[in-house]
């Protein structure tokens, strides 16, 4: 299991804190524009309480009606606050979900903050290191987790996935139907062979508004095989009608990965 | 009454004060028709804080801070024009109230610009065909840069005067005001006041230090300038505390000058406040705020300006705050700035807001007096 407080983080992204309704799943969002001194919460890294502060604040400018006086939107259910998340570009992608609860994990573990140790910034440009420096969370990608310089491969193969721990996480590199998308997925545990994981996405067969932060399992069924030839299981659905399962199959660079510290 | 404290000083800046105070509410119904019938309205389609509540703000005519400015401008000219002493501030208030104006005008009658970034300057450099366009823009490049950089400090950037251009004429009314004390005044306001502590020369140091602070101020009014009636309240207050110190100190121009100021503020006021019949508009704002810092600089109490205009400067911290915290580290302080939108998002209604902040603004004002007094 992942250390407390970032299973509450986790939870928490489940379960937006928006007061008054619970079961608000915090919906899939990517920064496709590249935009870059935006808000962090803008640019689909920001934490739950953030992205509730934001929902808060652009529904009384733009007088919304998503919060009533008091500041609570009991009169509207979970799936419709999904919608404004959703129709607001608010929300979390792949990355900035891993980040924000890994870096949870290892304070509380380990008591250091995984930004500062990271090397964020490979490229040796002074501004773009003191920009990393002073925002590191929205310049941690995947390739930065999948660097090997921040981590290292588990090798299943050769022993088996009796090794893999909560947080560790799989890397897939250049899926999706260009070869140009890539995701993380954070391994929340293991027990009885059974690997839960979490991680934010969007699948092409929710539509517009059923995508976000998501759990799932892979199933151990052949411990000297690598991930693909195991039982992928989300949302109910197994291996090829699974579309992370389908991502890490045309991916074309995929790992189990843990970081170095 | 002790003797330095003239008697007949505080009754001729009364008069100016009472005097001011009826033309203004005299001439206040004509510049709302005026504004009312040249369409001088803040306009929903081009204004981005029109939003929610604030809407019902649109059709409201803008620029109505020219009633304290012409007011001021016309009773100065006619009873207290004083070469030494008075021209230079009604000649920097008139440039900051020009800027403004042009800017009012601007955001209401002016088309969309368009200014070209830098990145855009290094491509038509690297492109061009004409070899002397490429030296042309290479040429440009620093003004290109400057004006990308201020467009940072500016909240918007396809309408009205733009943030380089204010800072430039912004720039130019605190110089006049520099050249002003530093060669007109004389020696010995080539010293600065520091609370508590007498006061220590500085020489030419004032120069960049009396530009800063017009410019600051003038900024810092023109932004706490967003809800009914809180400049104009908190305006009254400040020129009140400056009316007290310069009678204190028995400056025989400079007395009746602010007490003008207050009375016209008082009438801008009465027509200010929610729901207000016209807004001051940055012709106002930014008269005002540079006619603030050049009373305050001209009675030697500089260093008092954070007390003395306390609202201002604290909203323009949080704007300054917000912009380092959102630009820089990607998150918010305050949930929106400048400080009373925050307010606002926090859940407190417009006249709260506004009275709240006239006190907070009165008793700091009282706290700056007490401390030039000692």
């Amino acid at each position: 299991m992942l250390s407390p407080v970032a299973e509450n983080l986790i939870e928490k992204y489940f379960n937006l804190p928006f007061p008054g309704v619970t079961g608000v799943r915090c919906p899939y969002y990517i920064n496709r524009r590249g935009a870059r001194t935006q808000l962090r919460v803008l640019v689909g890294k920001g934490l739950p309480d953030e992205i509730v502060e934001e929902s808060k604040i652009i529904s009384i400018q733009y007088e919304l009606g998503l919060f009533d006086k008091n500041g609570r939107c009991d009169e509207r259910g979970a799936e419709l606050i999904r919608k404004f998340l959703v129709d607001q570009n608010i929300g979390i992608e792949c990355s900035g979900f891993v980040s924000h609860i890994l870096r949870a994990h290892y304070l509380e573990t380990k008591k250091f903050d995984i930004t500062k140790k990271l090397n964020i910034c490979p490229s040796g440009k002074f501004i773009r290191k003191l920009i990393c420096k002073l925002r590191p969370i929205e310049n941690m990608n995947v390739s930065i987790f999948a660097d090997n310089s921040n981590s290292s491969i588990i090798n299943t193969e050769q022993s088996g996935y009796d090794q893999v721990q909560a947080g560790d996480y799989i890397i897939i590199m250049e899926t999706g139907p260009l070869q140009k998308r890539n995701h993380i997925i954070l391994i929340r545990g293991v027990e009885n062979k059974i690997i839960n994981y979490v991680h934010a996405r969007a699948w092409s067969s929710e539509g517009k508004y059923g995508h976000g932060v998501t759990e799932g399992k892979i199933r151990i069924i052949n411990n000297n095989k690598n991930l693909l030839e195991q039982e992928w299981i989300e949302n109910e659905k197994i291996n090829d009608q699974n579309e992370t399962y389908l991502e890490a199959k045309q991916a074309k660079i995929l790992e189990l990965r843990r970081l170095k510290f | 009454m002790p003797g330095y404290l003239s008697l007949q000083l505080l009754q001729q800046s009364l008069l100016f004060l009472i005097g001011s105070t009826v033309l203004a509410f005299l001439l206040a119904p004509l510049l709302t028709a005026l504004l009312y019938k040249y369409k001088i309205v803040r306009k929903a389609e081009h204004d981005y804080t029109l939003q929610g509540e604030r809407k019902n703000k649109a059709g409201t005519p803008i620029m109505g801070g020219l009633l304290v400015i012409v007011v001021v401008s016309l009773i100065t000219i006619l009873f207290n024009w004083d070469r030494r002493f008075t021209y230079v501030p009604i000649g920097a208030m008139a440039i900051s109230a020009v800027l403004g104006a042009a800017d009012d005008l601007l955001n209401v009658f002016g088309g969309k610009r368009r200014l070209r970034n830098i990145k855009h300057t290094l491509i038509l450099i690297k492109v061009h065909k004409k070899w002397y366009m490429k030296i042309w823009h290479i040429v440009c490049l620093p003004w290109t840069v400057f004006r990308q950089l201020a467009s940072l400090l500016g909240s918007k950037q396809d309408r009205g005067v733009q943030a380089h251009e204010k800072l430039i004429l912004q720039f130019l009314a605190g110089a006049v005001t520099a050249w002003w004390v530093y060669f007109k005044l004389g020696p010995s306001w080539h010293t600065l006041w520091i609370p508590f502590d007498g006061s220590i020369y500085v020489g030419p140091l004032i120069i960049p230090i009396i530009i800063f602070f017009v410019m600051f101020t003038a900024n810092a009014v023109n932004i706490s300038d967003g809800l009914d009636g809180l400049t104009g309240g908190a305006l009254i207050s400040t020129f009140l505390g400056l009316t007290l110190l310069s009678w204190v100190e028995g400056r025989t121009a400079f007395t009746p000058f602010n007490a003008t100021a207050v009375g016209a503020l008082i009438a801008y006021t009465y027509f200010n406040v929610k729901p207000a019949r016209f807004q001051m508009g940055d012709a106002g704002s930014l008269g005002l705020g540079t006619l603030l810092a050049i009373n305050a600089i001209a009675i030697n109490k500089t260093l008092l300006l954070p007390m003395l205009g306390f609202i201002f400067y604290i909203e323009i911290i949080s704007v300054i705050t917000q912009i380092f915290f959102r630009r820089v580290l990607g998150r918010r302080f305050f949930k929106m700035s400048p400080l009373h939108h925050h307010f606002e998002i926090a859940g407190w209604n417009e006249e709260k807001i506004v009275m709240r902040f006239w006190i907070i603004h009165s008793f700091m004002v009282i706290v700056a007096v007490w401390i030039a007094l000692r």
